[in-house]
Parts: C-alpha cells; structure tokens; sequence
C-alpha cells in the first residue's frame, strides 16, 4: 500500500535524478556474494558519544555530521543482514518441512518465520524516506492481502479487498489466472512467476509474496475471530500423495518453495544496497548527499512510522474498527510483536544503536548525540518519548505472551476494555514522540519533514 | 489516509482548561482575528450539520413508521443532505472532533476491505437488540454516514434484510440517531472550544495545515487513488467515498464549497496584504471553477471511469484540483511560512 501522500508543488529536497536511478536498479541483480568480514558493521563500535547524553561533551568532541550520516547506513546495513541471514535459517526450514511435512518441521518452520521478523520489523524505519526501500518492499511486506489470491479460504469467513478480481484465484489450485481480460500461465510456481503476480490486476491487495504471503502459507487463515487462536493449517497440507489435505500439496510445496526463495534474493539485493563494499549502490548515493538529506530522511522514516503507519494505520484503524482483517499478523498472531520491534526500529535510528541476532550491540554516532550538543534538553525529551513508547509496547507484548493471552486480535474487540487502553496507550506514546521528532528536525537543520516524491509523480 | 493528528494530545488538554478559560473570555477582543472568524464560520458548518443529521433521523423514523415510496425518497434526499454538510467540515482534523474519534464515526473510510458492510451484516444477521448505547459501544465502521448508505442503496443488504424490514429500519434508526447525538455533541464541543481554540496561536497555523490536507485527502485518495493514478494503473470506483450512493463527486463538490465557506474567510482575514489578498482571490476563484466543473458532470465517478469520454471528465476536474492543492499547500503555505509536518496519512 505505498500510498505516501506526495506535496508534488513544493520544492523536493532531493533530486528526482537521484531518485530515479535508485528505482532503476534491477531486482533480478546476481545475488553478490557478501564478505562478512569487511562489512561487519561493529567497526565503528568504539564511539561512545552516540550512548551518552552530550551534555557535558566538550566542544573538541563534537559529532560530525558526516559521520551520523554514514552511521546510519551502517545501521541499516546490519539490520538488513539480519534480516537476510534468518530468512536464510526460514527458508532452510521450509526446506526441511517440504522434504519432511511433520508437525516439528511445520513448528521449526513457524518458528523460523517468528524470528525473521525480528530483525525485518526494525528495519521498515528504513523504508519511509529512502525510496529505494519503499518501492522494493511491497513484494517483500505488502499487507494487508487477500490470501484468496493465493490458496483455498473458507468461503464464509473471508472478506476482501472490493473490485478485486484476484481475490478467490487460488494460484495453488489454479494452472491459469485471468484477470483483467487476460489469462495468464501459472503452471510453474517459479520465485519469478510470483515476483510478477504480485499486485496482479493492479491491486495492491494481491500480495503473492513476502512474509505475509509465506505467513498464510505456514499458519492459514485465523478463523477465531476475536476468540483465542490463530490460523491452524495442518501440516497435511504439505504431505505429497496420498494423505494430502484440501488439494494440490505439491503446488502448495512449489508455492511456499518459491516465496522463501525469492524472499531471501530481495533481501540480499537490500543488503548489497547497503553494503559499504559495493559500488554505485544506494548506500553510495545516500551518502553523497547533503547531511541534512540524510538527517531528512532519518527523521522522516521516524516520524513516518510512529505516527501515520504504526499509529494509526496497524493500530488505530484495527481498534476503532474493531477489525481483525485490518491486524497486521493476523494469521500467526505476532501482530504485538510486529508492533514492538517497529517501536525499537524508531529507537535504533535515534540512538544510533542496534542489538544484531546474535546479541552483540553496534552504535555509533547518533542523531541523539547530535541533538544533545545543539539542544539538551529536548534530546533528552525524545529519549525519554522513545522510552515511554517502548514500555508500552512491552506492555502490549507481555499482555499477549501472558497467561491467559491476549492477542491484539482479542484486544481489539468490541467492548474490551483493557485490551483498547494498552493499545491506546501505545498510540498516545507514539503520538508524543512524533511531535518531538518534528522539533528535533529543526535543531538538525532539516527544514521540511516533506516526503520526498519517490518518482510517483503523476 | 484517516484524520489522526498529533494534536489529540494538545487537544485532550483543552477539556480541562476550558472552565477555567471560559471566565476570562471577552469574545470582542477577538473580533477581527482570523481564529474568531474560522470559529464563527466552522460553528456554523457544525450547526448545519447537527440539523441535518436531525432532520435524517426523523425522516428515517417518518420512513420506517409509514414506509412509501415518497418517505424514501425524502429519506434518501435527507441522507445526502447530512453527507454534504458532513463534507464540508470534514477538513477539520483538531478539536472536539478529534474526541471519541467522531470523524471516523461520521465516515469510516477508506474501506477497502467492506468492514462497513461486514459490521451492518453482523447486526442485521444477529437477534441481540439494537439501540444507540449498542451501537456505541461497536466499530466506527457501523456509526455512520456509509452504514447507512449500506443499508438505503446497497443491493448487497438489500438481498438479506431489505428496508423497511424490522432489524433494517431498527439499525437505520438507530444509526441516524446516534449520527444525530454525535452531531449536537460536536456543535456543542465546538461553542465549549472557543477560548482554546482563541488563545492557542497555534491553531491559526493547524486550522490552514487542516484545509491542506483536506485537499490532499481530496486530490490524491478521493480522485486520484479511483481513477488509477496512485500507485497502479488500475481504475477502482470503490477506492472513492459514497460510491453506493452514486455521490462521490457531489460529495467532493459539497467539500470545497465548505472550504468556500468556512476556511476562506479567515483565511483573508490572515493574509490581509496586497500579496495575501492576490493569493485568496485565486484561492476563491479556483475554488469556484473547481465546483463548477464538479456540477457540469453527467454521472458520477463510477460511471464516468467506465469509458474514456467519462475518464477524460475526471482528468480535467483533476487538474483543476491539482491547481487547487498547489494553490494551497505551494503558494499560500510557503506565504505564510507554515511547513506540514507529519500527520495521518504518512506511510503506507
């Protein structure tokens, strides 16, 4: 759903040159293999300014610009590993339920999947502001989707998007897909065949691939509404010959082969954009802009995701609606963590700081850090909204890891009490930091928090 | 995308320092600032809409007590009626408004998944009673102005509970009267806001930031995302507001003419100079070709987006609106120095 309301009248920051030529870059680039040992990004550990409040930094310590600038791409590099290297661990997993289709393997699987998200949901502070993420990501994250598209759904409990053609084509089912008065072969699941069914028939509720997709595939359709429960596909779905439930478990096999594929090659060409060893890559771009470019577009990702996505979008619409189809995991339940790992995603950006997969943490020069030798006490201001957001954030996750859960799709509903004021207070806390977020881009110089224009211009 | 802006928060406050405000007020003081006369003017748009939203809830109950074809048919026209005078205050995004989230009670929208028409379902599915505290207390989605469009012109709940069965006209009735409560609530809310809203500088610079986003709202999700210029090319009528009514375009004209008449004035009153003054007369005029061009359509959006002639319509009301929102958010922002920061419709 890239649907970032774009200020075509006023003056852009940034050069749509720039931009443009971020978009041209193919998807389908060699996966080039990585040298762990030159972009480890823990290079730039040492700095100790970027978890110190400033205040007392004397004058000879101060920050460069430059240097919060590259750390950031730097945080993003390692988030984007991350993210690659446990949707490697998932699609090997998926690998061993295929070969093997028992209830362990499908809960190594599922469990694979819950992991990869941690990394991937720190990293969509990245995506708002750098064009480059936001027009690669809706094949990697687009949600919500019709999972009609994809593979069989109970007829009675399944609402979609309205005009959608591709909403109940069943690709697992089907060896064709016509839709707009075209037919179109999808006889073999390919991660190129679904890569180009995403977003068939314009809609950006066809979501063929990306962990959502890959997500329905693993859990199936939660049809316990706002009762207990999430989606529970048995893992016969995937048993090859006799034994097989609801139809066609070697296109389903083929199906969720092929997403695992395809989503570890996008992460990989995420990472290679990143990376401080490849030439000419978004990383390389970013970097030759102005500092307040970059600052620009740090902040904008921020505020972008506290407020209009996270906010309102994945939260405030689901609540006021009291509508699971708007919950943002809503086949496997992880919505609480989904939201919380956003939340650390905005702080990480902050703070300059990342905890990696395998515990160890990089920071470096941070925009706090930035901030606090220009004005102190409103980075302390920003530090302790980060603070506040993630405490309720942790609020939301205890209440649906707890004993008895509940799941954001139980608080949600009509007449629960408890359940809406954990989530508006998450909203609230989300509220206030966006509003010191745009204070502190004054103090950095950044003069408009427009969204850049993506190239989207009519 | 939904009205939800970090004011909420600014705007919690104003209910605890209303009463302490209100001794103090000398409303003369205030005659001539642009914030007195936006109050003035929006206190009136909420006025209209608090009788409108009255008149529907009598003339669903007139309907459901002696339901005829000419009943309605006024029921229809009051419908409409409400919708408008909804559409032009919906561009206010701060204040009472913001509170119990009656904006998204008056339209919950977009919609694309049919969570209105889910929510009605449920209710005319279902045998629990229906009154306005039951209503209350479920999604927005089922409180206001598209359930009823749902139920007065959707063939979809006409097949299972047609109007002017009991459950339909019991949903009906109660939907219009909490539209009617929710209305009187927010024209009263609005007169208690007063002092705030004229002590408070900085909604001088919220109120203009409310109308540009009102316009963008306008251009980019109301137009632009049906006729398949966000994002794919695909033309998706059900990506616009009141399209079951056939009122989308009606429903933007209705917009801009509360603009007209609630945003402008003060808005002149602002930008009092020989600049300003060249800068609102353009406003105003484009304002007026816009609407013009609104009223010399032969059919709705949805009709209009099935052939090429009809889409070629669209592409010239969407200049003018185009011309509109630079107007708006270009020149009269950069004029005034006011630079948008984030709201609601940031992300996807």
């Amino acid at each position: 759903m890239a649907r970032t309301f774009r200020y075509t009248s006023l003056a852009l920051t940034i050069s749509a040159a720039i931009l443009l030529s971020a978009c041209d870059n193919g998807k389908d680039n060699d996966p080039i293999a990585q040298s762990p040992a030159t972009t480890e990004p823990s290079a730039v550990e040492q700095d100790q300014s970027g978890s110190d409040t400033g205040t007392s930094a004397p004058a000879a310590a101060s920050i460069s610009e430059q240097d919060v600038a590259s750390h950031y791409a730097d945080l993003a590099h390692a988030t984007y590993l991350d993210a690659l290297t446990t949707a490697q661990a998932l699609d090997k997993a998926v690998d061993a339920l295929l070969a093997e289709p028992t209830e362990a393997n499908l809960e190594a699987a599922k469990q694979a999947w819950l992991t990869a998200r941690v990394p991937y949901q720190q990293s969509e502070v990245f995506r708002f502001g750098n064009a480059v993420v936001d027009d690669w990501e809706g094949q990697v994250n687009a949600w919500p989707l019709d999972e009609g598209l994809i593979d069989y759904v109970d007829a009675d409990d399944y609402q979609h998007e309205m005009g959608n053609e591709g909403a109940t084509a069943n690709l697992i089912a089907n060896q064709t897909l016509t839709i707009g008065g075209e037919t179109l072969d999808a006889s073999e699941l390919t991660p190129q065949l679904l890569a180009d069914l995403n977003e068939v028939g314009g809609s950006e509720a066809n979501v063929a691939t990306g962990y959502h997709a890959i997500e329905f595939l693993l859990w199936g359709q939660d049809l316990n509404g706002f009762e207990a429960g999430a989606g529970q596909r048995p893992v016969t779905d995937y048993v090859q010959g006799e034994g097989c439930t609801n139809g066609n478990c070697d296109r389903r096999a083929s199906y969720l082969d092929a997403a695992t594929d395809l989503l570890v090659s996008d992460l990989q060409w995420m990472v290679d954009q990143w990376s401080a060893d490849e030439q000419g890559n978004y990383r390389a771009e970013l970097l030759a802009l102005p500092n307040q470019d970059v600052f620009q577009k740090m902040l904008f990702g921020m505020g972008s995701l506290s407020l209009g996505e996270l906010a309102g979008e994945r939260m405030k619409v689901a609540l006021e609606a009291n509508s699971y189809e708007d919950e943002h995991d809503c086949f496997s339940d992880n919505t609480h963590n989904s939201h919380y790992y956003n939340g650390k995603g905005i702080q990480n950006v902050y703070l300059g700081s990342y905890q990696r997969q395998d515990g160890s943490v990089i920071s470096g020069p941070s925009l706090s850090a930035l901030v606090a030798e220009k004005n102190p006490e409103l980075d302390q201001t920003l530090r302790d909204d980060l603070d506040n957001t993630m405490q309720a954030l942790t609020t939301m996750k205890q209440a649906a890891e707890g004993e008895p859960a509940m799941a954001f799709d139980m608080m949600i509903a009509p007449g629960n009490e408890a359940g809406a004021r954990i989530i508006n207070d998450a909203i609230a806390a989300l509220a206030q930091q966006t509003g010191s977020i745009e204070q502190v881009a004054a103090v950095v110089g950044v003069e408009s928090l427009q969204p850049d224009d993506a190239g989207h211009s009519f | 995308m939904f009205s939800f802006s970090i004011l909420s928060l600014r705007t919690l406050k104003w209910a605890g320092v209303t009463a302490l405000l209100t001794a103090s007020v000398c409303s003369a003081a205030w005659a001539q600032t642009p914030r007195a006369t936006w109050h003035d003017s929006l206190a009136t748009g909420y006025t209209a809409l608090a009788e409108q939203a009255g008149a529907l809830d009598q003339a669903a109950s007139t309907y459901c007590q002696a339901p005829s074809t000419d009943t309605r048919s006024q029921l229809e026209s009051a419908w409409r009626e409400a919708f408008d005078s909804w559409q032009a205050v919906r561009f206010v995004d701060f204040g009472p408004v913001e509170q119990d989230n009656l904006a998204w009670q008056f339209q919950f929208w977009p919609d694309a998944k049919n969570t209105v028409a889910r929510k009605a379902n449920q209710w005319l599915g279902s045998e629990q009673p229906i009154g306005v505290e039951q209503l209350k207390a479920d999604s927005v989605a089922v409180k206001g102005f598209p359930a009823l469009e749902y139920l007065l012109f959707d063939p979809q709940a006409a097949k299972s509970q047609p109007l002017p069965q009991e459950r339909a006209c019991a949903l009906l009735t109660g939907i219009t009267a909490l539209l009617q409560r929710n209305s009187a609530q927010l024209q009263q809310q609005w007169q208690d806001f007063r002092p705030h809203y004229l002590n408070t500088e900085q909604f001088q610079r919220t109120t203009v930031l409310a109308a540009m986003h009102g316009v963008e709202t306008l251009r980019n999700k109301r137009l632009a995302a049906p006729m398949g210029l966000e994002g794919k090319p695909r033309r998706n009528p059900y990506l616009a507001d009141a399209w079951r009514s056939e009122h989308s375009l009606a429903g933007m004209r209705a917009s801009l003419v509360g603009l007209q008449q609630y945003f402008l004035p003060g808005l002149r009153q602002w930008m009092d100079n020989d600049q300003g003054a060249e800068l609102t007369n353009r406003l105003d005029q484009q304002l007026t070709t816009t609407i013009q061009r609104l009223e010399r359509q032969p059919a709705d959006l949805q009709q209009l987006l099935a052939d090429d002639d009809g889409y070629r319509n669209l592409q010239l009301i969407f200049i003018e609106v185009d011309k509109l929102n630079q107007l708006l958010s270009g020149n009269i922002a950069s004029q005034l120095g006011i630079i948008r920061g984030f709201n609601s419709s940031d992300g996807d």
